[in-house]
C-alpha cells in the first residue's frame, strides 16, 4: 500500500492515543464521567417531571406519565441486561465495552429514581411490587459489585504474597506428602486425625464458610488440637499440621475475598432475570386487567 | 554429619525401585551436571541449582546456586532453611526431595518424580465462587420459572377456562382466577371493599379496560350528570395533550374522558372516593352557556365570586300543580294556601307564646322545632302536621261523646262535613241524669248552667266552618269548588325549596334559625322565607378563600352533587369523612329482587 508516510503512522497514533486511554481510565470516570452526567440528568428530569406535572387523582403507574417512566424503566432494564451479551461479543465495531460497562453503572443507579417514581410511592403485596423490590436488589448488588471490583482485589494480591493460586495447592500438597511420612510411626488414633486432615478437600466448607472464613469442622485444626503425646514423632506431625493450617488460611483468605468479590453476580444475574420474568407478568397483568 | 538419600522411582510396569546411598559429607549439591551430589536429569533444574548444607545447630541451609530459585514447601525462593526435625520439601523441576531425620539422627532426602499437571486446571477451578454455589444459569431458570408460571401463567390460564360469574354486587361471590389477587396494583376503595376477592367482576374481559355497562349494572340509580350528548358538547375543548393522551387510550379501548373510570379511578387504597374540586366543576362550569347556548343553568366558578342566585322552587298560584323555581333576585310571593303569620307564633311575649306556655306540651314560648323537625338526612324538614303541631291550639273539639270529646276531623273537607252533620244530628246530650227538683240547682253535675249555653257547635253548619271567619279560616283561604260549594285552598309546600343543592341544617346547629329565616318578622305566610346567596356567603366563600374563624373556603361539592339524582358529598378533606348526610331514598325494591321480579313472565 503505497500511501502518503504520514497518513498510516497519524492513524496508527491515534489508535495507540485512543486504546492508551481506553486502557487506563477506570470505567467509573470514563469520558470524564459522561455517563454519570447523563445518568443525573435523567433522574433529575424524572423528578422534575414527578414534582411539576399534575397526576389525578394521584401520582402512580398508570397515569400517562406513570406509563411514561414505566416504558423508560423497562427499556433500560431490558438493555442493561444485555451487558451479559455484549460482554461475550468479542468482535471490532465502534461500542466500547467499557463504555457499556460506564453506561450500565450510572443508568443502572438511574433506575432507583425511575423505578421509584413509576411507583408512585404505592407499594403492597403484589407483583408490581415484586419486580420493583426485584429491581432494587439487582441494583444494590450491583452497587456492592462496583465496590468490591474497586477495594478487594488489592488485598486479594496482599494474601497472595507473591504465590500463584497453584503454588498454594503446590504448597499444601508438598506439607501433605510430608506429612504422610511424617504420621508413619503414630498410633491409630493420631493416624485418623492425620487421614481425616489429608482427606478433607481444601475446598471444603461451602459458600458460607467461604464468605465468612469460618470452617467450624476444619479437619486440619482438629488433628491439630486432638495431636497428644510429646515425642518427636507427634511434634513433628503437629508442627507439619500448624503449616498446613496456615498454608489452608492463605488459601481460604484467598477463597473468601475471590467470595467476596464474586458473590454478587451470583444474586445479580439470577435476579436479573428473575426480574424480567417479574417484568413480563407487571406489564401483561396491568394491561390484562386493564 | 551424613545425609541417607533415598530415590524412589517406577519401572514401567508401575513397581516402585528405592535406592539408598549413603553420603557422609557436610553439604550437598543438587543439578543437573553429573557430578553433583544429588543428579536431577531434568532440564528445568540448572546444572549447580542447590547446595544444602548442615549448619552448626542441625538446620540445613538451602541455597541456590544460580540465579533461578527453587520452591520450599511450596513457595518459590532463593534459599531457605528446613528444620530437619519438622522436614521441608525442596522441589527442583519434577522431583520433590523431601527432607526428615531419621530416628539414628541421620538426615534423609527422600527423591520422589512427581506427575506434573495433574488435573491442576481443575482443581484451580475450586477457587472460583461458582464451585460452591448453584449455577446462576439454574438459578435464573428456577426463579424466572416460578415467576412466569404463578403471576402470570396461572392466572391467564384459570381467567381463560373459567366460567364467568354472574357480577355480584354484594361481593360475596369469590373470583375464580387463581392467584390474580397478585396482580392487585392496590386495595380497592372503601365502598368497592368487598369486591376485593373478585377481580373479574369489574375486569371482565382480557385486555379490555374496566367498561360503563360493568359499572352501570351494579349502580343502575346513578344518574348521569346530563345526558352524554350535552355533557361531551358542555365540556372545554382537551388541550392538545390531554386529546392526545385520550386519543391513545381510546385506541387502546379506554373510554372517553366521560367514562366512569376518568374520575372514578380504583385501587388507591381503602379510601372514599373524592370529590372533584372547584376546578373540576369551574372547567366546564365557569363558561358553560358559551358552549350549551341553550342551557338554562347560569354560569358559576366559585361561590364567593361567580355564582348565580339561589332559585327556590315555591308554589306561584294557588292550587298550583306543579312548583316553579323564583326567578334570579326576584321576590317570590309563596302561595301556599295557608295563613300562617310567623312573627305572631314566634312573639316571645304575644298571645301565642301566653297560650303555649299554659300548655304541657309545650311549657313555654314556641320555638321553631316546635312544629319544624328535621329530616333524617338532616337536609329538609318533615311535613308540618295539624294535628302534631296546631291543634294544641287550633283546637276542632266539636263536643262531648260517649268516650271523651269528639272532635272535627282535619285534613278533607268531606270528613269535616260528616263530622258537623253528626254533630247537628246527634242526640244532644241530656242536661241531667233524671228530672230535676227544685232546689237541686247547682248541687249536682252536669252544671246545670250548661243547658243555658249557646250551642255554638252544635249548629255550625259547614259555610259557617269553611267561610270567612270560621274555624277553618284560622289557617285556611276560603274558596268555592267548582259547582260553588263552600272549600278551601289546598295547601301546597315543595318538599325542599333548593333542589339543585344540598343544605345540611345539622352542620348549622350553632346558628339560630332566624339568623338565615327572617321568620320571627314574618307577617305572612306569602313570604318565602328561603335565604339569599348573600346570607351564605357571610360565612362560605369560593374555595380559594383564606380560611378564618369565620370564612369557610367551601367548594362546589359542599352543596353539590355530581351525579344526578345522588346524595351530597361527605367526607371532604378526609378520607373517612362522617356518616353520608343524604341518602338517596331507598328503592321500592331491593335491586336482587329487582332483578328477580323482571326476569319472572
Amino acid at each position: 500500500m503505497a500511501t502518503s508516510a504520514k497518513g498510516p503512522a497519524n492513524t496508527r497514533f491515534r489508535q495507540d492515543e485512543k486504546r492508551r486511554d481506553s486502557d487506563h481510565v477506570s470505567f467509573l470516570k470514563h469520558r470524564g464521567f459522561r455517563w454519570l452526567w447523563i445518568a443525573l440528568a435523567l433522574s433529575a428530569a424524572s423528578i422534575a417531571g414527578y414534582v411539576l406535572i399534575d397526576q389525578e387523582p394521584r401520582p402512580n403507574g398508570g397515569t400517562w406519565y406513570g406509563y411514561t417512566l414505566g416504558t423508560i424503566g423497562l427499556g433500560l432494564i431490558l438493555w442493561l441486561s444485555l451487558l451479559g451479551v455484549r460482554k461475550r461479543r468479542i468482535n471490532p465495531g465502534a461500542w466500547s465495552l467499557k463504555a457499556w460497562t460506564s453506561a450500565h453503572v450510572y443508568l443502572g443507579l438511574s433506575l432507583i429514581v425511575v423505578g421509584t417514581l413509576h411507583t408512585g410511592f404505592q407499594i403492597g403485596w403484589n407483583v408490581h411490587t415484586l419486580a420493583y423490590v426485584l429491581m432494587l436488589l439487582v441494583i444494590a448488588t450491583g452497587i456492592y459489585g462496583v465496590i468490591v471490583y474497586a477495594t478487594l482485589p488489592a488485598s486479594l494480591s496482599a494474601n497472595r504474597k507473591e504465590m500463584t493460586r497453584a503454588q498454594m495447592l503446590d504448597a499444601l500438597t508438598a506439607i501433605d506428602r510430608q506429612l504422610e511420612s511424617a504420621a508413619q510411626p503414630l498410633g491409630r488414633a493420631e493416624a485418623d486425625l492425620v487421614i481425616a486432615a489429608l482427606g478433607q478437600d481444601v475446598f471444603h466448607g461451602g459458600a458460607w464458610g467461604r464468605l465468612t472464613g469460618s470452617y467450624p469442622r476444619c479437619a486440619t485444626t482438629r488433628a491439630l488440637n486432638g495431636m497428644g503425646g510429646h515425642s518427636d514423632e507427634t511434634a513433628r506431625v503437629a508442627a507439619l499440621l500448624a503449616k498446613r493450617r496456615e498454608q489452608l488460611a492463605q488459601i481460604r483468605g484467598a477463597l473468601r475475598i475471590r467470595a467476596l468479590l464474586e458473590v454478587w453476580l451470583f444474586i445479580h444475574i439470577p435476579l436479573t432475570i428473575a426480574l424480567i420474568a417479574a417484568l413480563a407478568a407487571h406489564v401483561i397483568s396491568v394491561f390484562y386487567y386493564w | 554429619m551424613a545425609f541417607l538419600i533415598r530415590t524412589i522411582d517406577f519401572t514401567a510396569a508401575g513397581r516402585e525401585i528405592v535406592r539408598d546411598r549413603v553420603a557422609e559429607q557436610a553439604s550437598l549439591t543438587v543439578g543437573r551436571a553429573a557430578e553433583c551430589d544429588i543428579h536431577l536429569p531434568d532440564l528445568a533444574v540448572e546444572q549447580q541449582h542447590v547446595r544444602i548444607t548442615t549448619a552448626a545447630d542441625g538446620t540445613l541451609a538451602v541455597e541456590a546456586l544460580g540465579t533461578l530459585g527453587f520452591a520450599l514447601d511450596g513457595r518459590v525462593v532463593m534459599d531457605g532453611v528446613i528444620d530437619p526435625r519438622t522436614g521441608g520439601e525442596i522441589a527442583l523441576g519434577a522431583a520433590r526431595l523431601a527432607v526428615a531425620r531419621e530416628a539414628d539422627g541421620r538426615t534423609i532426602i527422600t527423591i520422589r518424580q512427581i506427575a506434573t499437571d495433574e488435573g491442576k486446571g481443575d482443581t484451580l477451578r475450586g477457587f472460583a465462587l461458582a464451585s460452591a454455589l448453584p449455577s446462576k444459569r439454574a438459578m435464573s431458570w428456577v426463579l424466572a420459572g416460578a415467576i412466569l408460571l404463578l403471576l402470570l401463567l396461572v392466572p391467564v390460564a384459570s381467567h381463560l377456562t373459567r366460567t364467568p360469574a354472574k357480577p355480584d354486587p354484594t361481593g360475596k361471590t369469590p373470583g375464580t382466577v387463581l392467584l390474580d389477587s397478585a396482580w392487585t396494583s392496590g386495595e380497592l376503595s372503601l365502598k368497592h371493599h368487598d369486591l376485593e376477592d373478585n377481580c373479574e367482576s369489574c375486569h371482565v374481559a382480557a385486555f379490555e379496560s374496566v367498561q360503563d355497562e360493568t359499572c352501570i349494572s351494579c349502580h343502575k340509580d346513578t344518574g348521569d350528570h346530563a345526558p352524554m350528548g350535552r355533557l361531551a358538547k358542555g365540556s372545554p375543548a382537551l388541550s392538545p395533550g390531554d386529546a392526545l393522551q385520550w386519543r391513545i387510550a381510546q385506541g387502546f379501548g379506554k373510554e372517553g374522558p366521560l367514562g366512569c373510570v376518568s374520575c372514578h379511578s380504583e385501587h388507591e387504597g381503602p379510601k372514599r372516593q373524592q370529590a372533584g374540586g372547584e376546578a373540576f366543576c369551574s372547567d366546564c362550569h365557569n363558561t358553560l352557556d358559551t358552549r350549551l347556548t341553550d342551557t338554562a343553568l347560569a354560569n358559576a366558578h366559585d361561590f364567593g365570586k361567580g355564582h348565580p342566585q339561589f332559585r327556590p322552587a315555591y308554589y306561584a298560584s294557588f292550587g298550583a300543580a306543579k312548583p316553579v323555581r323564583a326567578a334570579p333576585g326576584a321576590k317570590p310571593v309563596e302561595r301556599s294556601g295557608l295563613v300562617f303569620p310567623h312573627d305572631v307564633h314566634m312573639d316571645a311575649r304575644g298571645g301565642a307564646a301566653r297560650m303555649a306556655v299554659s300548655l304541657g306540651q309545650y311549657g313555654k314560648p314556641l320555638e321553631c322545632k316546635d312544629c319544624h323537625s328535621l329530616n333524617a338526612d338532616k337536609i329538609g324538614f318533615k311535613e308540618v302536621r295539624m294535628e302534631d303541631s296546631c291543634e294544641a291550639c287550633h283546637s276542632l273539639v266539636s263536643g262531648r261523646g260517649v268516650g271523651g270529646f269528639t272532635k272535627l276531623r282535619h285534613g278533607d273537607v268531606k270528613d269535616l262535613a260528616e263530622d258537623l252533620a253528626r254533630i247537628s244530628s246527634g242526640p244532644r246530650a241530656s242536661a241531667g241524669p233524671a228530672r230535676q227538683r227544685p232546689g237541686q240547682i247547682g248541687s249536682g253535675a252536669p252544671a246545670y248552667r250548661a243547658d243555658f249555653g249557646r250551642p255554638v257547635r252544635a249548629y255550625i253548619g259547614l259555610s259557617n266552618a269553611l267561610s270567612a271567619g270560621g274555624v277553618c279560616t284560622e289557617c285556611h283561604l276560603p274558596t268555592r269548588g267548582p259547582t260553588g260549594q263552600a272549600d278551601l285552598m289546598p295547601v301546597n309546600l315543595p318538599d325542599r325549596f333548593l333542589t339543585s343543592g344540598y343544605f345540611n341544617h345539622e352542620a348549622h346547629k350553632k346558628e339560630k334559625c332566624t339568623d338565615c329565616h327572617a321568620a320571627d318578622t314574618s307577617k305572612a305566610a306569602a313570604d318565602l322565607l328561603i335565604p339569599d346567596l348573600k346570607s351564605c356567603r357571610e360565612c362560605h366563600l369560593g374555595a380559594t378563600a383564606v380560611k378564618t374563624k369565620k370564612i369557610v373556603p367551601s367548594d362546589c361539592a359542599m352543596c353539590h352533587a355530581y351525579h344526578l339524582p345522588a346524595g351530597q358529598w361527605t367526607g371532604l378533606g378526609s378520607p373517612k369523612g362522617p356518616a353520608p348526610h343524604y341518602k338517596p331514598p331507598p328503592p321500592a325494591k331491593t335491586t336482587v329482587a329487582a332483578i328477580a321480579a323482571k326476569t319472572k313472565p
